[in-house]
């Protein structure tokens, strides 16, 4: 457990991580002390990082399917500096704007990376979400196939970021659970 | 025309497929390929079709055979290493994390404004955080600055605008927090200025300290003080546990709960500031012996409540505290303290139609904003869709929880697809015959249940004038309230049991089905009651004080109503749930039937609209039992129920459980408020109507009194002369209505199919882009055979 001094951030800088995040101030310290509870004792919190296991065992991601990619998306060069941290909570806050959450989701979910979530993506979220291995071929190739029959507009057997911004856009429900309220221990 | 295409090499690994995320390959090697397309065209001549021109060693294309890359979708053709390369470098795939492009994107959207001459409208950015390709000038155009340039110009963009502008601008930005942060700290401070800042910082480190200290401390007390208030709204920690344990759908039970809840407690402050509180400041002379409370009052309503503020006859029917004009005989008249003249009959009046108005107002707009949150024009729902990428709730922290999300998803899917199987197979004559059958039989049998509680309820109620109740046995008024909601309890068990016979195709067109018959019974019932206290006891209760009557029955409907709902909770819930352990061992819960419990919210609520003219405290009997309610039926929730396994779309279902609130509900009692207050004449020997033919007339006698009060107050009566009392301006009011409704009808029809023909030509791009690409590929094969 860290020992950082705790009333290291400044004002001005509590006031800019406020302005520039959609996360209130209360949210803001509550991260920075979670954050100070995982860095190593007597450094100085803008210096440290965070592996991505560390951010992996957090109690808002631990039990999330995706937790692997919400790390690889938002942290870089691999590690998390504490303004990596602070914009991930800003795109899970309530408050943050709908395209913005969009285009987070679609890259968390493009898991090969190639700028689309094609259909090897698709059986791979499917697997995530139910969690085991034994699901079924049919069940899989199935579903991909209703999914991209409802979203892929140019049948290109991919979605490419405006089919999938379609698809949730005017989707309360997508709001609603793309959304992390706690962030501590 | 030669096309030559050549990729340059490069020393990457060629196994891993180019990732749109590396920066360094935004644009390059498409951006080269065209340049060096162009070039070959001039140097090599025209030739017909397509040929392989080697070029300098250096640019040489490698296709290596070993190198093949991975398995493209089943059934299209594996791609080589070199398509993939290209198709890796589409410009649709890299601009969303290319930062020159989002950088010069939104320097591009602030310069354009301010060429305009205003301020960026900050609302309207309908776009997405991703820039778009067209707005974007590849590098096509040779005078493409760098994105160093870019930046610069973005930043002085910026300073353009307010601090709160540019905050919010930043704010949507897909860019990480450290890149945020340089270009407002670069748009805020101006380079000159910032030497001399700077020199400054060293002076004020032990002031700013100290500054830093005591607001710190200020912020802490705030916190702590925020923290609790938080901590005193109600439920909060309560209803995130439901909805962490059972999921979005049975949490929307609960806050429309807690809505309805705050609601009525809001409906209830004007009721007891101008009607309740004034005349029980001014209680009226007793009319006769009041009787004792006996416990029976709670139920019935009547005995010892009968004289209180509780109902309509104990309202007086003058102006309270007026100045007296006509001394009593002999006896001096003495002003009495606080002189303020209170008319009552109009502040009943008033205040009953002003909390109507804003009930109204307030519904429509609810309703229609939870309606424009989720209506798409011209597309469907898309289930598998959301299915796959919104039903994960990132909320959910809990091992156990997130485990019965995982289960409850599982069985989902695997339903979406057995509906859907079952529609495939294709049906023969005699199946379809036989099930339109079985659907007819089971409408014909809802039907007929309807008609036949709808008839018992309307003989019950004649029967209950005919013989009308002896005042010892009060306990005979229950019995109406008894019949009607047995009737509301044990009907929708048999719809279920009937709807097992028929099997729908989709799940939520079961519960559609459900909640449309649930309604049916439960608006004739409503209906043939209101007509049996409107129509029949008045004339039946002449000389008597019927609308005393009415606010009784209807108390006695909502306290049945709450008694009600607890045997269904205690017998749907609890014993269901020991009987289903004990017989079936397999542990298998009773599932919370949430449309069952929200239509029976619905009711409760329109049994209150419909009673508050006659019983102006039943919003605070409602909020007792809505309060005893939650309670209720949370414990019952945590002990007996499992979250439902149906999929329920929360969002959808809470615009139509609205709407059904407003429109059917709330209607209902606006218009049995209406014909209350426009047509029925109140009885003579109570209430603050007593002298007047109808309620109505209370205003229009006070618009002839201020009238005849001078002209300083004039206005009045000409405005409800010729706006109220006048039905021109109504009509002309409905018909500019029925024209905006019919226009904007014929806007949404033409949008419909306006996305047709949009998606029809998306669709052809994607055909003309498939087929470029296997062109491509064709290409590369053809040179690597001819190797």
């Amino acid at each position: 457990m860290g020992q950082c001094l705790r009333y290291q951030m400044h004002w001005e800088d509590l006031e800019e991580y406020q302005a520039l995040t959609f996360l209130t101030r209360n949210e803001i310290l509550c991260i920075h002390d979670t954050f100070l509870k995982l860095c190593p004792p007597g450094k100085y919190y803008k210096e440290v990082t965070l592996t991505m296991d560390q951010v992996s065992s957090l109690p808002a991601l631990r039990v999330n399917p995706f937790r692997d990619r919400i790390c690889r998306v938002f942290s870089h060069n691999d590690v998390f500096s504490f303004e990596d941290v602070l914009g991930m909570a800003s795109v899970f806050s309530e408050q943050a704007c709908p395209s913005l959450k969009i285009e987070y989701a679609f890259r968390i979910y493009d898991f090969n990376e190639n700028g689309f979530i094609d259909e090897e993506d698709l059986q791979r979220i499917i697997l995530r979400l139910l969690n085991s291995d034994d699901v079924s071929e049919d069940l899989l190739i199935d579903l991909t196939t209703h999914v991209l029959s409802e979203s892929d507009l140019d049948n290109d057997n991919m979605l490419s970021f405006s089919e999938f911004e379609h698809a949730m856009a005017k989707s309360p429900d997508f709001m609603n659970s793309f959304r992390i309220h706690f962030w501590g221990f | 025309m030669a096309f030559v295409l050549n990729v340059p090499e490069t020393p990457d690994d060629w196994s891993q497929e180019p990732s749109p995320y590396d920066e360094d390959e935004v644009h390059h090697s498409f951006h080269q390929l065209i340049q060096e397309q162009s070039q070959w065209v001039g140097a090599s001549g025209s030739e017909a079709g397509l040929q392989l021109t080697p070029g300098p060693a250096a640019l040489l294309t490698v296709v290596d055979g070993d190198h093949q890359a991975g398995p493209g979708p089943e059934g299209a053709p594996a791609y080589s290493a070199a398509t993939l390369r290209i198709l890796a470098s589409m410009p649709s795939r890299t601009i969303g994390r290319s930062r020159g492009a989002i950088i010069s994107q939104y320097y591009n959207r602030t310069m354009q404004l301010r060429r305009c001459g205003r301020r960026p409208l900050l609302g309207a950015e309908g776009r997405g955080a991703r820039p778009s390709l067209r707005s974007l000038d590849l590098e096509l155009d040779p005078t493409a600055r760098e994105e160093e340039e870019k930046r610069a110009l973005l930043v002085t963009e910026l300073q353009g605008l307010t601090g709160a502008q540019q905050d919010q601008l930043l704010r949507g930005m897909p860019l990480s927090l450290a890149e945020k942060r340089c270009l407002r700290q670069e748009s805020r401070t101006p380079s000159g200025k910032q030497r001399g800042w700077q020199a400054q910082r060293g002076v004020w480190s032990c002031c700013s300290r100290l500054k830093y200290g005591c607001v710190l401390a200020f912020h802490n007390l705030g916190l702590g003080l925020l923290s609790g208030l938080s901590a005193l709204t109600p439920w909060r920690y309560t209803l995130k546990r439901i909805g962490g344990q059972f999921g979005s759908s049975v949490l929307s039970y609960f806050l429309f709960l807690k809505t309805l809840l705050v609601s009525n407690a809001l409906l209830l402050l004007p009721l007891l500031a101008f009607i309740v509180g004034v005349q029980a400041a001014f209680p009226p002379d007793p009319r006769g012996p009041a009787p004792t409370f006996t416990g029976l009052e709670l139920l019935t309503g009547a005995g010892y409540f009968t004289h209180t503020v509780m109902y309509y006859g104990y309202y007086s029917n003058f102006t309270l505290n007026q100045p007296c004009t006509h001394p009593p005989d002999g006896a001096q008249c003495t002003p009495g303290a606080g002189d303020l003249p209170y008319n009552m009959p109009l502040a009943y009046l008033f205040t009953m139609g002003a909390i109507f108005f804003t009930t109204g107002i307030t519904l429509v707009y609810s309703m229609s904003r939870s309606f424009g949150e989720s209506y798409r024009v011209g597309s469907t729902l898309g289930i598998h869709a959301i299915t796959v990428f919104c039903s994960w709730d990132y909320k959910v922290t809990q091992k156990w929880a997130s485990r019965l999300q995982q289960d409850n998803l599982r069985t989902q899917l695997k339903e979406l697809l057995a509906e859907w199987q079952l529609r495939q197979r294709p049906r023969s004559v005699c199946g379809r015959l036989r099930r339109a059958a079985v659907l007819l039989l089971v409408w014909f049998l809802c039907l007929a249940t309807v008609l036949g509680c709808a008839v018992g309820v309307y003989t019950f109620s004649e029967l209950m004038i005919q013989s009308p109740v002896a005042t010892g046995q009060e306990v005979g008024l229950l019995v109406l309230p008894l019949v009607v909601s047995l009737a509301n309890l044990l009907v929708p068990y048999l719809y279920r049991l009937l709807a097992t016979l028929e099997r729908h195709e989709s799940p939520v067109l079961e519960v559609y089905v459900a909640v449309c018959r649930n309604l049916l019974l439960k608006a004739i019932l409503l209906g043939i009651l209101c007509y049996h206290w409107l129509g029949r006891r008045v004339g039946a209760l002449k000389g008597q004080c019927w609308e005393d009557f009415v606010g009784q029955e209807l108390y006695r409907f909502v306290v049945m109503d709450f008694i009600f709902t607890l045997l269904d909770t205690l017998f749907g819930e609890l014993v269901w749930r020991l009987v289903s352990e004990k017989k079936s061992r397999s542990r298998r819960k009773p599932e919370f039937d949430i449309a069952g419990n929200l239509l029976q919210l619905i009711y409760g609520q329109t049994l209150t609209w419909l009673g508050v003219l006659f019983c102006p405290l039943l919003p605070a009997v409602q909020v007792l039992k809505l309060l005893l309610l939650f309670y209720v039926k949370k414990t019952s929730l945590m002990a007996n129920c499992q979250a439902p396994r149906r999929p329920w779309l929360a969002s959808h279902m809470s615009t139509v459980f609205l709407t059904l609130l407003c429109f059917p509900s709330f209607l209902g009692a606006a218009v049995f408020l209406c014909s209350a207050i426009w047509q029925v004449k109140p009885s003579s020997t109570c209430g603050p109507f007593q002298t007047l033919d109808t309620m109505y007339e209370a205003g229009k006698v006070w618009v002839r009194h201020l009238q005849r009060a001078g002209p300083r107050v004039s206005w009045l009566p000409w405005v409800y002369h010729y706006l109220l009392e006048n039905t021109f301006l109504i009509f002309l009011v409905s018909a500019l209505l029925l024209a905006v409704i019919y226009l904007n009808i014929q806007v949404v029809k033409g949008q419909r199919k306006v996305i047709c023909l949009l998606k029809e030509q998306i669709s052809n791009e994607g055909e003309d882009k498939m087929f470029l690409i296997n062109k491509l590929h064709s290409v590369y094969e053809k040179k690597e055979r001819s190797r």
